[in-house]
Order: structure tokens, then C-alpha cells, then sequence
């Protein structure tokens, strides 16, 4: 690393020790927009600075080093716009799009990789995701880590981490932006996972490391998500949800955003469905995604396929009521006593029913009623 | 007779009804506020009958079940199980009888559910831990109900009276009486399981092995299945009735709920 850029990273990470949220590097970037400078990196950078020392609110010389070794010992590296490793898809996004005024990732040891190289898709959704909306996310990223495409998303439970999760399964690469600093347990007890990914494309955060999660963080996380990848895929999501919002994000920073289509009637199926009506592209199969991405996706020959669905217990074929039940619950859970009006059956034998499908693992009973499980 | 004796104790007779035995079973439904003691029988000097005793042969409704202190839910297990309740105090033991036929509510999360409910999963069973393992494999029935919309309320195509309902009820309990002089609830296991099918009872035993049912589930499932076969007028409970009885205890066997 250059003599020059050794001092911007340790200017930024004074800026990020004195507190300097992303919301106000977003404020200090409109403003110097406003006032018709071009507002590089270097400009921003003395702009918080001054504003900051106004304020006395820039943190002095001991601060800064104990910061820069508190990354050190995280075993963290810095990455600010012009330094090698800052994704070439995030410098362009510099600087009204979103793009980080700097960057921590681990490991630190691929100092030369820039992060993630080649394409990368970025798979993202609800917390409370259908047992269907897992499926997707994980059969994607399997799919696409085995064309050699980066799955990038947030480490959140659900949706995240089913898509983390498939293309660890099939071997491929897989990076998350986390919404909280290194060696904060966030999500709480998902520690495996994320030393998984820290083995695999790595992990990146925009705090210090030790600093708790914050709501707005989560928001500002999305745009790395969606900054990082040439393509964001909605799987899941509600109304009004930061789903939807790095929807909205990667719309802004250009980048195509796919949404996995859904029932009317189901709730995480919200925000794909408005998605899709207003102007996202409809994925009726993964490889519609792998069409969009610049040509370095590799033929999947040389790689092991991925596992089916969890094996079903070998049974003989269903026939009846039990199989009409199977073919009712999909992955909005559902009553006994709504199956039982939608077969017109008697309850008893709706119940004898669902309890047979549970017995072979066909559908299971979650805290919100019965659904079926794909096998 | 042993109703009246009870509401004698707690003074509850009252002067009109003096000296004549009340027929109607007693309903009790006691807030989710109420202390150990008025749940379960206590106070100083003689120890009062408790709501528990007071349900006698009647019916104990808790609502909002899940709302109740937890500590005061398990101390419900010996009553469900023996049908009597010892209340100790410093003086003396007293037994007062405790056979409820017990009925609770509970919302499906904490925040009531319904269509908007944005509750998460762990926050759903955190909601359900609130139950012991222990009570829950005490509860035979726990069916998920919907809520109302407003054309079914106003809708008059009910499926069935519930007089009709009772007419088919008092048939069943007939049956069972008559097989072993008792109610299914309290009918010796082993009169039950010789009307069972071989593959009725493997298919309980698969439900143990599967973690759905546990021992004490096992037994119970028993019975209502039994009640399922007598209400379907079937002399033998079938693996049929078997499946029916573990599918009654639906909610409950969703995966964390109850599971401590």
C-alpha cells in the first residue's frame, strides 16, 4: 500500500471513530454536490473533518490508534475508494450512490483479491421467510456458486442465510455485509456460519469492530448488498421492509433487480408481487438470472450437484384424503379446520390425515399451523 | 353431592338453594390474576376449597392461559392427574376433591395474531415456552382457531347445533361407561388399549419415537382415540383414531412450543 493511502485509511478510520454514521457521509456528500464540487473521496474526507472539528467532536491521535488497533487485532483490513481491494462495482456507485467512504473486511489475508471479484448476485429477504422462500434462496445460491457466481446478502436468519448457506453447500463463494462490527455474536448464535463465510468470500462491515448492531444500520448495510452485486434477487418480503428497500437501492444504483414471484395471499410474497408491478424482472427459473451476468459464469459440468430437498421417509405413494391434504398445504400455514373446509371432509378425518402426512415428514406443524415441507 | 359439599365449605350455598342439592355442573373462570391460593385452595386457619375444587365435576376455564404465572400452571399438573389437590399448611394437610374438566385460551402470539401479525418466530416460541412441557402433555385437545371474519358471523349456515352435538356426546359417554364403568379420562389403560388394533398402538409408539408424543402423551392419545372411536361408533380404535387423536393436539406439537 502506498505511503498516500496509508494516511487515508487512517483518516477514515479517525471518521469512523468519532462516530461518522453513514447518514451523515451521505449529508456531507449532497451538500458538496450542492455547492458544485465533485466531492471525491479526499474532499469528503475534509469536509467531515472540518464540520467534525467544529463541533469538537473529531476524536484526537489515541482514539485513532486504538481503533486502527482494534482492527489489527480483529485481523481486519481497511479498504477505501481507490485502494486496491474496493470492489470496482462499488467505486463507480462513488459518490452519490451509496458507495462506503471506507470499508472493514476479513480475512485480511487476501490483500491483493478485490472483493468479490467476477460477477456476483446478491440474494436477499424477509427474517420470517415460508419454508418455500428457503428453498429458493438456497437452490439459488446453490445454483449460482456453482457457476462461479459471488452470492453476496446480510448473514440475517431466513432468506440470508439460506442463500449463504446453498452456496456453501455446493462449494462456491459466498460474501456478507454485516450490520454489526467484528466479534459482535450478531445474529446471536450463527457464530459457525459466519466463520463459514469468513472462510469463503469473507465478511464486510462498515463499523468498527465490537459495535452493536443499530436498526438504521441495517438500512445502510443494504446498499453494500446491493452495491457489491451486478444483480439483486428479492426472494421474500413484506410491505415496508428493508427488503424492499434494497430493492429500491439497487434499482438506484442500476443494478437489475429480480423478484421471485408469490401468492397473493402470502404475506412475505408482498413485496416481490409490488416489485414485479412496478417494473422488476419476474424470475420464472434461476437461470434467468445466470442470462444477465456479464460472461464469466462457467458451465456447471466439473461440479457436484447439489443436494435435493432433505430425502422424504420412503413410504408408499399417498392416495385419498392424504393426498388431496398434500397437494392443499403448500407454504402459507394452514388450519386443520381451514383444510378441512377447503376438502369438505369431516374434521376427524382432516386431523387423522395431517397426522399421517406429519408422520411421513410430508408436512410439518409450525406455531403457525401446518405446512408442507416439499418432500 | 360432593359439589354442594365443596360450595358448603367455601360458603358458597347461600340461603335459597338451603338444604337442596344443585344439578347444574359449576363453570369457573378465574382471572389470570388470581393467587396460588384462590387457584389451588389456601388461606389461613382452615384451608379454603381452591377455583380448582370448586370446578368440580365441572368445568375450569382459564383464559388467556398463557398469561398465567408459570408456577402457578404446574401446580394444576396434580389435580389433572389425581384428580385431588392437597393444600398443606402449617396445621394440616387437607385433600379436596379437584376432578375439571380443564379449558383454556390463549392468543397465538404475543401480539394476538391475526392477518398483520408481524411476530417473529422465536418471538411466537418464546410465547409458547410459557407453557411447561409438563402441562402441555396434560391437554388432550388443542385445535388453532381463525379468527372471524365478519360474514361468518353473520352467516346462519352453522353446521351443526349444539344440541345435536350434545345428543352425539352423552351417546359416546354411554359407550364408554358401559365398557368399563368410567369415562375414558379415568378408565384403566390396559380395558382401553386391549379395544386398540395392533397398528394403532404402533402407530403411537412411532409417534414417541418421533419426539411427537411423549410417554405420558402416549397414554393420553390413548384415551382420545378411544373417545374418537366411540364418537365414530367404532368398537376398536384403529390406527385411523390414533392418527385423529395425536392431530387434536395440533398446536401444541409445534416444534419449540412447550418444548422446555
Amino acid at each position: 500500500m502506498s505511503a498516500v493511502d496509508e494516511v487515508v485509511v487512517r483518516r477514515a478510520v479517525r471518521l469512523a471513530a468519532s462516530g461518522v454514521t453513514p447518514e451523515r457521509l451521505q449529508r456531507i456528500i449532497a451538500r458538496l454536490l450542492e455547492e458544485g464540487a465533485d466531492a471525491s473521496p479526499r474532499q469528503v474526507i475534509d469536509a467531515l473533518e472540518r464540520n467534525l472539528r467544529s463541533g469538537a467532536r473529531l476524536c484526537g491521535p489515541v482514539a485513532t490508534e486504538a481503533a486502527l488497533a482494534l482492527l489489527e487485532r480483529a485481523g481486519a483490513r481497511v479498504l477505501v475508494p481507490g485502494s486496491p481491494g474496493y470492489c470496482a462495482r462499488l467505486e463507480v456507485l462513488w459518490p452519490e450512490l451509496g458507495a462506503p467512504l471506507w470499508l472493514f473486511v476479513q480475512p485480511a489475508l487476501a490483500q491483493a483479491a478485490p472483493l468479490p471479484c467476477g460477477p456476483a448476485v446478491a440474494v436477499v429477504g424477509t427474517r420470517q421467510p415460508s419454508l418455500d422462500g428457503l428453498r429458493t434462496a438456497r437452490e439459488l445460491g446453490g445454483l449460482l456458486a456453482q457457476r462461479g457466481v459471488v452470492v453476496v446478502s446480510g448473514m440475517a436468519r431466513g432468506i440470508d442465510q439460506a442463500a449463504h448457506r446453498g452456496a456453501l453447500e455446493a462449494g462456491g463463494v459466498t460474501v456478507a455485509v454485516l450490520g454489526a462490527g467484528f466479534g459482535v455474536d450478531y445474529p446471536r448464535g450463527d457464530a459457525a456460519l459466519r466463520d463459514a463465510i469468513r472462510g469463503s468470500g469473507g465478511l464486510v462491515s462498515e463499523v468498527l469492530p465490537g459495535t452493536r448492531p443499530r436498526p438504521q444500520g441495517f438500512l445502510q448495510r443494504n446498499r453494500i448488498i446491493s452495491g457489491l452485486a451486478d444483480v439483486c434477487v428479492v426472494v421474500e418480503g413484506r410491505t415496508r421492509s428493508g427488503t424492499l428497500r434494497t430493492a429500491g437501492m439497487a434499482a438506484a444504483q442500476g443494478r437489475d433487480v429480480f423478484a421471485v414471484p408469490g401468492s397473493l395471499h402470502q404475506p412475505t410474497a408482498q413485496a416481490p408481487l409490488a416489485l414485479i408491478r412496478d417494473g422488476a424482472r419476474c424470475l420464472t427459473r434461476y437461470e434467468d438470472v445466470l442470462e444477465l451476468l456479464p460472461a464469466a459464469t462457467q458451465p456447471a459440468a466439473a461440479v457436484p450437484s447439489l443436494d435435493p430437498a432433505p430425502a422424504a421417509v420412503p413410504g408408499p405413494p399417498l392416495q385419498g384424503l392424504p393426498a388431496v391434504v398434500r397437494a392443499l398445504v403448500g407454504s402459507m400455514p394452514a388450519t386443520a379446520g381451514e383444510v378441512a373446509g377447503a376438502t369438505g371432509r369431516p374434521l376427524p378425518e382432516v386431523l387423522a390425515a395431517l397426522s399421517q402426512l406429519e408422520e411421513r415428514g410430508s408436512v410439518r406443524s409450525t406455531p403457525r399451523g401446518y405446512v408442507g415441507t416439499g418432500s | 353431592m360432593e359439589v354442594t359439599a365443596v360450595r358448603s365449605v367455601s360458603g358458597l350455598l347461600g340461603d335459597h338453594v338451603d338444604g337442596l342439592l344443585d344439578r347444574t355442573p359449576p363453570l369457573r373462570a378465574p382471572h389470570h390474576g388470581a393467587s396460588p391460593a384462590a387457584l389451588l385452595g389456601g388461606g389461613s386457619g382452615v384451608a379454603r376449597p381452591g377455583e380448582v375444587s370448586l370446578a368440580h365435576h365441572g368445568v375450569l376455564f382459564l383464559d388467556e392461559l398463557l398469561e398465567w404465572p408459570r408456577s402457578t400452571l404446574d401446580a394444576l399438573r396434580q389435580p389433572l392427574e389425581e384428580g385431588v389437590v392437597r393444600v398443606s399448611r402449617s396445621r394440616a394437610t387437607v385433600v379436596y376433591p379437584a376432578r375439571f374438566l380443564l379449558i383454556a385460551a390463549s392468543n397465538p402470539c404475543p401480539c394476538g395474531g391475526g392477518q398483520r401479525c408481524g411476530c417473529s418466530d422465536d418471538a411466537i416460541s418464546a410465547y409458547r415456552a410459557r407453557l411447561s412441557g409438563a402441562l402441555a402433555d396434560r391437554i388432550d385437545l388443542a385445535p388453532r382457531m381463525l379468527p372471524l371474519s365478519a360474514a361468518d358471523l353473520l352467516s346462519s349456515a352453522s353446521a351443526e347445533s349444539s344440541a345435536a352435538v350434545a345428543a352425539r356426546v352423552a351417546a359416546a359417554r354411554a359407550v364408554a361407561a358401559d365398557r368399563g364403568g368410567a369415562l375414558n379420562a379415568i378408565a384403566p389403560a390396559a380395558l382401553l388399549r386391549r379395544t386398540a388394533t395392533r397398528e394403532a398402538v404402533r402407530t403411537l409408539a412411532v409417534a414417541v419415537e418421533a419426539g411427537r408424543l411423549t410417554g405420558r402423551g402416549y397414554d393420553r392419545a390413548l384415551r382420545v382415540a378411544r373417545t374418537c372411536a366411540d364418537l365414530a361408533g367404532a368398537d376398536t380404535v384403529d390406527r385411523e383414531q390414533v392418527l385423529e387423536a395425536i392431530g387434536h393436539r395440533g398446536a401444541l406439537a409445534a416444534p419449540g412450543a412447550g418444548a422446555v
